[in-house]
C-alpha cells in the first residue's frame, strides 16, 4: 500500500508570457508515492514553486499529464478541480491567508464545511480535535487576527487537514517562522506522512527541514536535477 | 446547505466592517427614498392639477360638431385641378343634440361609464343696471351634474340641490358676481345672442379655482335653459361623461363612436396641454429618481470593488481550498443583495417619512392647503423592485471580477 503511485506528472511544459516568452518548465516528469514527504528544493527561479502549483491543479495553463490516482487531471474543468482540491489537496503556505475575521475553530471549518459530506457538528467537533492535535485546543474561538505568526501557521495546518486530504501541498511552509516554531511545523508534518499515510509535497529553502524528508527533488533551469 | 459557509462569510464580511457596510446602505436608502417621494411629490402634483382640471372638464363630451368642410367638391374627384371658389360658406343645418334620450339610453349599457350628465350651454350677456359682461350660462342636469363635476364643492353661498326645483334660479360664480355688484337674492339680467332676455334670482356663489371660469360662468336648470332658447324638452348641447380612470378614455371613445353620429372628444385631446404636462412631470420625475438610484448603483459598485481588492487573498485562498468561481459570485452578490433589501426597506421607510414631511409643508394656491402628495402601493414596490435591480447590477459586476480571480497570481505573491 505504501508504495501505491499517487501523483504522477508526465512531461510537464509551462511558459511565462510576461515579460517575454519564457520556458519555465522544460520537460518534468516524476512520481509521488502514498505517504510519501517530498521536498521541492532549487534556487529561486528554477521552476519549483511553479512546478508545485501545477501539481496541485491551481494552475492550468501547461502541457503535460497530470495523473491522480489514475484519474488524469489535465484535460478538467477549472470547477471540477475546484471541486478535487476541495477534498484531496490541502495547502500550507508561506502566510497563513487565514480569514481574519474567522474564529481559529471556522477557519478550520471552512473546507469541510464547503464539502458538506458530515453535518455541522462533527466537522466542529473534527475541527476542534485538530486543533487541539496541534496544541490550539485553547486558541480555538480566538479570531485568527488575534493568534501570533506561529499559532496561525498552526491553524492554517489544522485547516490543510480537516478534509483527511490525500495529498498537503506546502509552499515554503516554514519560511516566515522562527527556527523553534519551523521545528514544531516539521514534526506536524513527519508525523502526518507517517502516521496517517497523507502525502507531503512542499517547496522549502530551508536545507535542515529538506534533508530530514523521505526525499528531495531538486529542480534547476525548469528540470529536475536527481531523483 | 451546500452553500451554508458561503452564507457564513458573506456574513462575516457584511459584520466585519459595519462602517463600510452602513455607508453603501445608505447609498440605497438615499436613492430609494428619493425615489419613492419625487414620483409621490409628481403623481400628487398631477392629481391636484386634474382634480381642479375635471372641476369644469369631463373624461368624455360628446357635441355636436361643425359638418366637414365639402366646399370644394372638385377637388376631390380632380385633386390636380385648379378651382376658383369664393365665399364658400359652411351651414350648420342642426344644432345640438336634438334626440339626447336615445344616446343616453345607448350610453347606459356602456360599464366603465361611472356619471353622465347633459348640459344646454348657452353664451350670453350678463347684465345688471349698468354692468355688461358676456359669458355662459349652463343648464345643467343638477343631480348628475353633482355627480360628474361635484359642484356642491365648490359652492360657497347658497344650497346646490335648489337648483332643482328653482326655474328662475341661477348660481354665479364670485368674481362675475363681484364684477356685476351682485349678492345673493338680488336679480340678475341675461341677454342671449338672439336677443332674447330673461331675469333671474341669484340664489348662490360658487368657487372653481380656475380663474376664467370663476368670471364668466353661472348655472341655471337645465329646462329653464331650453325654455331660454326656445329648445325641446330633450335637446341638449353636450353630453359629459365620466369613466373609471380618466387614462383610458381612448378604449371608450372606440367603443361609443360607432354607436353615438356626434363627436366624442376626450379631455386629453381638448386639453393637449394638461395631458403633456402631467406627462412630462411623471418623465421629470422618473429621469430624477433613475439618476439618484444610478448614483447609489455607483456607490455599491464602488465600495464592492473595494472590499473585493481588500479580500483578493482571502479569495484566493477560498479557491485553492476548493471554492469555485459561481461560489465566490455568490458570496459577493449576497452581501449587495443583502445591502439592497436592507436598503430598500429602510429606503422606503425613510422615502415615506420625507413625503408625509413634504405634505404637511403649507401651500395655499389653487384651492390647496399644502403641497401635494400621493401614496401609491405601485410606486413603493416599483423602487423597491429598481433598488434590488440596481444593486445586483452594482454587485454582480465586481463579483463577477472577484470570481475571475487567478489564485496562483495573488498566492505566489
Amino acid at each position: 500500500m505504501q508504495n501505491k503511485i499517487i501523483l504522477k506528472a508526465d512531461n510537464i511544459v509551462k511558459y511565462f508570457y510576461q515579460p517575454d516568452k519564457f520556458q519555465v518548465l522544460k520537460g518534468v516528469g516524476f512520481e509521488v508515492k502514498r505517504g510519501e514527504f517530498v521536498a521541492l528544493v532549487g534556487k529561486s527561479g528554477s521552476g519549483k514553486s511553479t512546478l508545485l502549483y501545477v501539481l496541485s491543479t491551481l494552475d492550468t495553463d501547461y502541457e503535460g499529464d497530470l495523473t491522480f490516482n489514475d484519474t488524469l487531471l489535465s484535460n478538467k474543468k477549472q470547477n471540477e478541480l475546484a471541486a478535487f482540491r476541495n477534498e484531496h489537496i490541502g495547502f500550507v503556505f508561506q502566510f497563513h491567508y487565514l480569514l481574519p475575521e474567522f474564529s481559529a475553530l471556522e477557519n478550520v471549518m471552512i473546507p469541510a464545511l464547503k464539502l458538506n459530506k458530515k453535518s455541522k457538528e462533527e466537522i466542529e467537533a473534527s475541527a476542534f480535535d485538530n486543533l487541539k492535535l496541534l496544541g490550539l485546543g485553547d486558541q480555538a474561538l480566538k479570531k485568527a487576527n488575534k493568534l501570533s505568526g506561529g499559532q496561525q501557521q498552526r491553524v492554517a495546518i489544522a485547516r490543510a487537514l480537516i478534509n483527511k486530504p490525500s495529498i498537503i501541498m506546502g509552499d515554503e511552509p516554514t519560511g516566515n517562522l522562527d527556527s523553534k516554531n519551523s521545528q514544531v511545523v516539521f514534526d506536524i508534518f513527519r508525523e502526518i506522512s507517517k502516521e496517517r499515510g497523507q502525502t507531503i509535497i512542499t517547496v522549502t529553502h530551508d536545507d535542515d527541514f529538506a534533508n530530514n524528508c523521505d526525499r528531495i527533488i531538486e529542480m534547476m533551469d525548469g528540470k529536475i536535477q536527481n531523483k | 446547505m451546500a452553500s451554508y459557509i458561503n452564507y457564513r462569510i458573506s456574513q462575516i464580511h457584511l459584520t466585519s466592517n459595519i462602517r463600510q457596510t452602513i455607508v453603501a446602505m445608505l447609498g440605497v436608502i438615499f436613492g430609494i427614498s428619493m425615489y419613492v417621494f419625487m414620483t409621490g411629490f409628481m403623481t400628487g402634483v398631477n392629481n391636484a392639477q386634474n382634480d381642479l382640471a375635471f372641476s369644469s372638464l369631463a373624461h368624455v363630451r360628446v357635441y355636436n360638431d361643425r359638418p366637414a368642410d365639402n366646399t370644394n367638391i372638385v377637388s376631390k374627384v380632380f385633386p390636380s385641378t385648379v378651382v376658383n371658389l369664393r365665399h364658400p360658406k359652411i351651414i350648420k343645418y342642426t344644432d345640438g343634440i336634438k334626440n339626447s334620450n336615445v344616446i343616453l339610453d345607448a350610453l347606459k349599457s356602456q360599464k366603465d361609464i361611472t356619471g353622465v350628465t347633459t348640459q344646454v350651454n348657452i353664451n350670453v350677456f350678463f347684465k345688471n343696471a349698468g354692468n355688461k359682461i358676456n359669458g355662459s350660462v349652463s343648464g345643467v342636469d343638477v343631480v348628475n351634474e353633482n355627480k360628474v363635476f361635484n359642484t356642491s364643492k365648490y359652492i360657497t353661498e347658497g344650497n346646490w340641490n335648489e337648483l332643482k326645483q328653482r326655474s328662475d334660479g341661477i348660481f354665479v360664480s364670485v368674481d362675475l358676481a363681484n364684477n356685476l355688484s351682485l349678492k345673493v337674492s338680488d336679480n340678475l339680467n341675461i341677454f342671449t345672442s338672439d336677443g332674447i332676455s330673461k331675469n333671474y334670482k341669484v340664489i348662490g356663489l360658487f368657487k372653481t379655482d380656475v380663474a376664467s371660469i370663476d368670471k364668466s360662468k353661472a348655472y341655471i336648470n337645465i329646462n329653464a335653459a331650453r325654455q331660454l332658447i326656445g329648445a325641446n324638452q330633450s335637446y341638449v348641447s353636450d353630453i359629459q361623461i365620466n369613466i373609471k380612470d380618466y387614462n383610458k378614455t381612448k378604449n371608450i371613445i372606440n367603443q361609443i363612436t360607432s354607436i353615438i353620429p356626434y363627436k366624442t372628444e376626450s379631455w386629453q385631446m381638448a386639453n393637449q396641454q394638461l395631458a403633456a404636462g402631467s406627462s412630462l412631470r411623471d418623465i421629470i420625475a422618473i429621469a430624477v429618481s433613475l439618476v439618484i438610484l444610478l448614483v447609489a448603483g455607483f456607490g455599491i459598485y464602488n465600495i464592492m470593488n473595494m472590499t473585493i481588492n481588500q479580500k483578493i487573498r482571502e479569495i484566493a485562498i477560498l479557491k485553492a481550498m476548493g471554492f469555485s468561481g459561481p461560489d465566490v459570485t455568490q458570496i459577493f452578490l449576497t452581501q449587495a443583495i443583502v445591502i439592497g433589501i436592507i436598503g430598500g426597506f429602510i429606503g422606503l421607510g425613510f422615502g415615506y417619512l420625507t413625503a408625509n414631511l413634504v405634505n404637511k409643508i403649507p401651500f395655499e394656491l389653487a384651492g390647496m392647503s399644502t403641497l401635494p402628495m400621493a401614496y401609491t402601493l405601485k410606486d413603493y414596490i416599483l423602487a423597491f423592485m429598481f433598488g434590488l435591480v440596481t444593486t445586483f447590477i452594482a454587485g454582480y459586476i465586481p463579483a463577477r471580477k472577484a470570481s475571475k480571480i487567478d489564485p496562483v497570481t495573488i498566492l505566489r505573491g
